[in-house]
């Protein structure tokens, strides 16, 4: 990795702002909330499910979104679809938000706590 | 028709007013034909609270509140198949939170530099190393108002001013990520979130001052906290963003990690000198402050995680931009951890200037029962209580200190009716007691005393006497001690007698514990009228103090009662009345 | 200059002055507890609290220091109740054992209590469940009586270099002990007794062996003899009001006498012996090249346990010599016995040292025991022979003067001085000078080695050769001396000392563990100036000149180093672990 020079920097970040247009991807909070509450459990389960599936979609991990009551968190990203994000997911809601909101486009009820409406 | 989804959600706190409301509504979707192209679904929060069912239609972001069933076929036929707004429904309610140090909580990958560079990134470091000066550096921080956000309010700019001004030829930088107040956990996630932005907020200020080595001194108790730092100084080295000639700059940084040991005092500025130089976490006298003679007697400023994470931010968007948030005295904003009795608990970033009842109940949904507020406690175990009277308060630094809290690092715990002034003092102080370092008298006994005082008054056996002893130990600790720990452990005790000397008579006089907290002070009784004579309360009481008959009924010896709660726990026909 | 006000009066005082020193200057006492001159302020207690005008808060006025136009309260009604109430929480946290503790009367705590007139305890009593540690049988320290001031801890640490002495735990579980907790004994503790010297309570003491040596001296078949050392003299006067450094000789040989000693010595005839024996040990080394330079004096027992703990590389430097009062103890039971044709086994011999580590030194080996039994029998403090004085009901400060026995009692100017720092090499360098030059030196006394400086040095010429020699008292300035002595050999470079004086007590013997409680760098002085005045009245200067020492080498010895002198004046020296598992 060569350190990067004020020039060097400037083209990386002209890099990665073109890499940022993805399809599908599901970003799960793993700070210590996040993880006391179950949200290993949860990424495990995304993404095995999802190989299973066949689903094409990137699994992250991200900090604390600031709901630590309702952790675990899970923000969703599907084109033509609102960005949630989903609480109090469980494995089998891991499930349904992979079977429906991301295979069927529909979104999952009673577990959206917050929407993003700005990108 | 392009697809919509509606979001529905009844925000009534106790009465729900939308029974099978979405389930109306969907049907009225498919009378009309639209269920193709228009999703319904309820939602767990929509971020609006007490405004009855709330109806959220995408894209568009149109929001309506205060909807009832007869509004369906309205907001069906106008908004969702013409577009237009109804405008007496709308719901303006602007989002209170501003998200300045959580900006990438929850966003990035916290692993990922190139997430973190990809969001604007190390802007900061880079724009100060094409031809700033320190000098320049501190002015900027100087327009922005930053205040430091560990508790103390001291301003920033000046901090560093001081530290590049001290004569040394090494000067350090210190992260102060201890985070010891219980409750507060905002530190820990920036660190676990968003570890790239204290590293180049560090960097910031190791620049500022001159210092080419820095300290991240977390607490053990944090090993994501750790891991992730670790993890991120790593990645930096290997991008040239630490080390030596960084961004081909002649300025050098390097930075290491040091853990806590489990203990508070060492939050405070010499006794985490003292822990990193491998003595007694115990504080020094003051003066000389860390600025003229830190760590290993060199000229060193502390920061706390929040108040770097906030540096980055600022250099690239500005100091005038910063300081266009918050008040007067105090600009930007703070994270709070909302804890308590309250609906939505969690972490919240709020503008200063914010109310307490907007924070309570615009973004904490409220109170999770239907008790009423009684107060809200502020500033962990160095702050104070404020009484439900002053909820309209706007928070910042000034305000807090004249109701007799503090901003503290940033907890906030809401209480109800249920939670006894009594016991949240001796909470609170008996945290400090514990987490003395024992060097200073007025902490270490006053302390010690004060805790005595309190458990006699929660155990039935305190006098009016009491409370004057109270306030002369408070005072001695407060002028006293040597740390800030032992000045302000009596807060929360000074602060309950101030707005609840009644309670405290309470406890004393009529050794009564309103709020049903205090043990010793609670009284169980049968309701004869409730009770079944099955005697499983007799069974379970371990002290044997439930005396009678089935002809005469049954009752409970308050002279051997040990106030357990058992035979409440076990009467199956709630016949125990505690009180 | 920095001008300000204190109660508003001006002050001018230098820059750096604390706000306590400050006030001083203006007559205004400002309380204080945790504070010693010898250390930094530890700004521990909380007592020494002022207001500066413009602030809410209070300052600690020990380690605060003034600056220009600083207005300054010491004393309000706030700040008094304030301060108040701290001595209130520490009363709750101490027993109220005054009556029978070793510091009724002499007490810091008991002074400042009863300055602010206390008269009721407000707070619960709450005291620690620890036991005394006595397993030294030279120090004891009371955990209960401790009121965590920290002194012990610096000066053990930081003054000393021994680290025996540290904190544990936290909050209001903080005590005083050796790190691990374990006993004293097994700490790397020598036993120097400073600690006790800077304790403002009775939580460190010396092992009170009082009542031993009145059993003795009550015991028909005992023939006690008494000895006392160089800095007991000026020292003792302190206990009865007298001026500090009052030469109390005459008048300890008189009420020792009264007090039921059969044979009252002076140990500093043993040592103007040491001299003999050690001069005699340097002039081996350096003019005839047999053995290991530089030689290290080895009088002070502190200095040999620290030596034998943490630098045995240095054992081969040092003096075999033992210290004076062993000396004077295996005499008394062999020389002295045969001359008065008594039963050795029945000779019973008192040192009154002004210092606790001798309790241990007369245990410490085999030949401590040269005599065929234990030479000394036991070693009282100053303190306690302050209250065997004050038991015995005699007026001590008007007694008669008296003479000592001479056989062991008689002492020329170079015999008192040891008592000072730099007092054995002073008097071992008039001899030394003697012996090879033939002649008395230009200037008896030696001032550059004299005085409070932590490391002195000076050079002397011995048949042409220039002898370097050095001084070192308080034993965080003896790393210092030994590792320049080590770098040089190992390097091969000129020895940068030949001769090596230390003592761990900082200003020497005067300064012991042993003495009056409190001790300051004006005690040590005037202490010493004591001593110093003593060897100026003195006709005879020189330890050579001393006619019973001559006589005891005539008679007895034959010369110095001699075998007999081997057998019983000198000693060995071996490596001992710092902790004792």
């Amino acid at each position: 990795m060569a350190k990067l020079t004020r020039e060097s920097f400037d083209t990386l970040v002209h890099q990665l702002s073109e890499k940022r247009a993805e399809s599908n991807w599901i970003k799960v909070g793993m700070s210590t909330c996040g993880i006391a509450a179950g949200a290993e459990d949860v990424l495990n389960t995304l993404t095995e499910e999802a190989k299973k599936r066949k689903i094409e979609i990137v699994i992250k991990r991200c900090g604390c979104q600031g709901m630590c009551s309702v952790e675990p968190l899970v923000e969703v990203h599907v084109p033509g679809l609102p960005d949630v994000v989903y609480g109090k997911v469980d494995k089998a809601c891991a499930v349904k938000i992979l079977e429906e909101h991301v295979m069927a486009k529909k979104l999952v009820n009673d577990h959206i706590y917050e929407l993003r409406t700005k990108r | 028709m392009e697809k919509k989804t509606v979001f529905i959600k009844d925000t009534n706190r106790i009465v729900q007013a939308g029974k099978d409301f979405d389930t109306h509504f969907l049907s009225y979707v498919r009378e009309v034909g639209l269920e193709e192209v228009v999703e319904v679904t309820r939602v767990a929060d929509i971020g609006i609270y007490d405004q009855g069912v709330v109806v959220k239609i995408m894209p568009g972001d149109i929001q309506y509140a205060q909807v009832k069933d007869t509004d369906i076929k309205r907001i069906v036929d106008e908004t969702l198949k013409k577009g237009n707004v109804i405008q007496e429904l709308v719901c303006t309610k602007e989002p209170k939170q501003l998200r300045v140090v959580l900006r990438n909580c929850g966003v990035i990958d916290p692993d990922s530099i190139e997430e973190y560079i990809a969001s604007g990134g190390y802007q900061g470091i880079k724009k100060i190393l094409s031809g700033m000066t320190p000098e320049q550096v501190i002015e900027e921080l100087k327009v922005s108002g930053l205040r430091g956000r560990g508790g103390a309010g001291f301003p920033t700019w000046l901090k560093w001013k001081l530290t590049r001004e001290a004569q040394g030829d090494q000067k350090y930088i210190i992260c102060n990520g201890d985070e010891g107040d219980p409750g507060a956990y905002m530190d820990r996630s920036v660190l676990e979130g968003d570890p790239h932005s204290v590293i180049e907020g560090l960097m910031t200020a190791g620049f500022a001052i001159g210092a080419t080595k820095g300290f991240f001194y977390i607490r053990a108790e944090y090993p994501l906290a750790v891991e992730r730092i670790e993890k991120a100084i790593a990645k930096a080295y290997d991008y040239g963003l630490l080390g030596n000639n960084i961004l081909g700059s002649s300025f050098s940084f390097d930075v290491d990690i040091r853990l806590g040991a489990g203990a508070f005092v060492c939050g405070e500025e010499t006794a985490l000198i003292a822990s990193i130089e491998g003595k007694r976490g115990t504080p020094r006298p003051r003066p000389p402050f860390p600025s003229v003679k830190g760590l290993w007697d060199k000229p060193t400023a502390i920061n706390n995680v929040e108040t770097l994470a906030n540096i980055p931010v600022i250099m690239t968007r500005g100091g005038a931009w910063f300081a266009g948030i918050g008040t007067e005295k105090s600009k930007g904003t703070k994270v709070f951890a909302l804890t308590g009795k309250v609906k939505n608990s969690g972490l919240v970033e709020v503008p200063m200037g914010i109310t307490l009842r907007e924070i309570i109940y615009d973004i904490g949904g409220g109170l999770i029962s239907d008790k009423d507020i009684k107060a809200v406690q502020t500033g962990g175990p160095s702050g104070g209580v404020i009484p439900k009277e002053y909820l309209d308060t706007p928070v910042d630094y000034e305000n807090l200190q004249k109701l007799g809290s503090i901003m503290g690092s940033g907890g906030m715990i809401v209480m109800d009716e249920d939670d006894c002034m009594v016991d949240i003092a001796k909470f609170y102080l008996g945290f400090c007691v514990d987490e003395s370092c024992g060097k200073c008298v007025p902490c270490r006994i006053g302390g010690y005393q004060l805790l005595r005082i309190l458990n006699r008054i929660s155990q039935a056996t305190g006098t009016l006497e009491d409370v004057d002893k109270m306030k002369k130990i408070a005072l001695a600790m407060q002028k006293a001690s040597l740390c800030a720990l032992g000045q302000t452990a009596a807060n929360p005790v000074v602060s309950t007698i101030k707005y609840f000397e009644e309670e405290y008579k309470d406890h004393i006089v009529n050794k009564k514990c309103r709020s049903h907290k205090c043990t010793h002070l609670l009284n169980y009784s049968i309701m004869q009228d409730k009770c079944k004579r099955c005697r499983i309360c007799v069974i379970h009481c371990p002290a044997n103090a439930i005396t009678g008959d089935k002809e005469k009924g049954f009752y409970v010896d308050q002279k051997i009662c040990a106030k357990c709660g058992k035979c409440f726990e076990v009467c199956r026909f709630g016949a125990i009345l505690k009180e | 200059m920095i001008n300000a006000k204190i109660n508003g009066m001006p002050v001018a005082v230098e820059e750096g002055t604390s706000i306590l020193d400050a006030a001083g200057k203006v007559q205004v006492k400002i309380p204080t507890l945790c504070k010693h001159p010898d250390l930094p302020p530890g700004a521990g207690c909380g007592l020494c609290i002022v207001k500066i005008k413009g602030s809410p808060k209070m300052f600690r006025a020990c380690s605060t220091p003034l600056e220009n136009g600083m207005e300054i309260t010491t004393h309000d009604p706030e700040i008094v109740a304030v301060r108040k109430t701290v001595v209130e929480l520490i009363l709750s946290n101490h027993p109220n054992d005054c009556l029978q503790c070793g510091r009724n009367n002499d007490c810091e705590l008991q002074k400042l209590v009863a300055d602010f007139a206390i008269r009721q305890e407000p707070f619960e009593k709450s005291l620690r469940d620890i036991p005394k540690d006595t397993s030294t049988k030279t120090i004891v320290l009371d955990p209960q009586k401790c009121i965590l001031c920290g002194r012990c801890v610096k000066v053990c640490q930081e003054m000393q270099n021994v680290w025996a002495l540290s904190f544990l735990e936290r909050g209001f579980c903080t005590r005083i002990s050796p790190a691990g907790d374990i006993k004293l004994a097994d700490s790397p503790c020598i036993r120097c007794g400073q600690c006790s010297n800077h304790c403002p309570t009775g939580a460190i003491v010396e092992n009170d062996q009082t009542s031993d040596v009145w059993a003795a001296l009550q015991d028909p078949e005992k023939y006690c003899v008494v000895q006392i050392a160089p800095a007991v003299r000026v020292a003792i006067g302190e206990a009865f009001g007298l001026p500090i450094g009052t030469n109390m000789t005459k008048k300890l040989y008189a009420i020792l006498r009264r007090l039921g000693f059969k044979a009252v010595f002076d140990t500093n005839f043993g040592a103007d012996v040491t001299i003999m024996e050690e001069g005699s040990e340097f002039i081996e080394r350096f003019i005839h090249g047999k053995g290991e330079l530089p030689l290290i004096t080895s009088c002070c027992p502190g200095w040999v346990d620290f030596m034998e703990k943490f630098h045995p590389d240095m054992i081969g430097h040092f003096s075999s010599c033992k210290s004076p009062h062993e000396i004077v103890g295996v005499l008394s039971k062999t020389y002295y016995a045969n001359k008065i044709k008594v039963d050795p086994k029945k000779i019973y011999v008192v040192s009154i040292m002004p210092c606790t580590a001798k309790k241990q030194e007369i245990l410490r080996s085999e030949e401590m025991f040269a005599s065929g039994m234990q030479d000394v029998d036991i070693a009282l403090t100053t303190r306690e022979l302050a209250r065997m004085i004050k038991q015995a009901g005699v007026d001590f400060v008007n007694l008669p003067d008296e003479e000592p026995d001479h056989i062991l009692g008689d002492y020329t100017g170079a015999g008192v001085i040891f008592g000072a720092t730099g007092g054995v090499m002073e008097a071992a360098v008039r001899t030394a000078y003697y012996i090879v030059n033939k002649k008395m030196l230009p200037k008896i006394e030696l001032e550059e080695i004299r005085g409070l400086k932590g490391v002195k040095t000076a050079e002397v010429s011995l048949n042409g050769k220039a002898v370097r020699i050095a001084v070192a008292h308080g034993l965080n300035h003896v790393e210092f001396v030994l590792d320049q002595i080590r770098h040089a050999k190992a390097k091969g470079y000129e020895l940068p000392y030949h001769f090596v004086e230390v003592m761990a007590c900082l200003g020497g013997c005067v300064g012991g563990g042993g003495q009056p409680y409190g001790v300051t760098d004006e005690l040590r002085m005037k202490r010493a100036q004591g001593i110093y005045q003593d060897d100026r009245g003195k006709q005879l200067r020189c330890s050579h000149e001393n006619p019973l020492v001559q006589t005891l080498y005539k008679e007895f010895l034959d010369k110095p180093l001699s075998a007999k002198s081997e057998k019983l004046l000198h000693t060995h020296y071996k490596a001992r672990p710092v902790y004792a598992k």
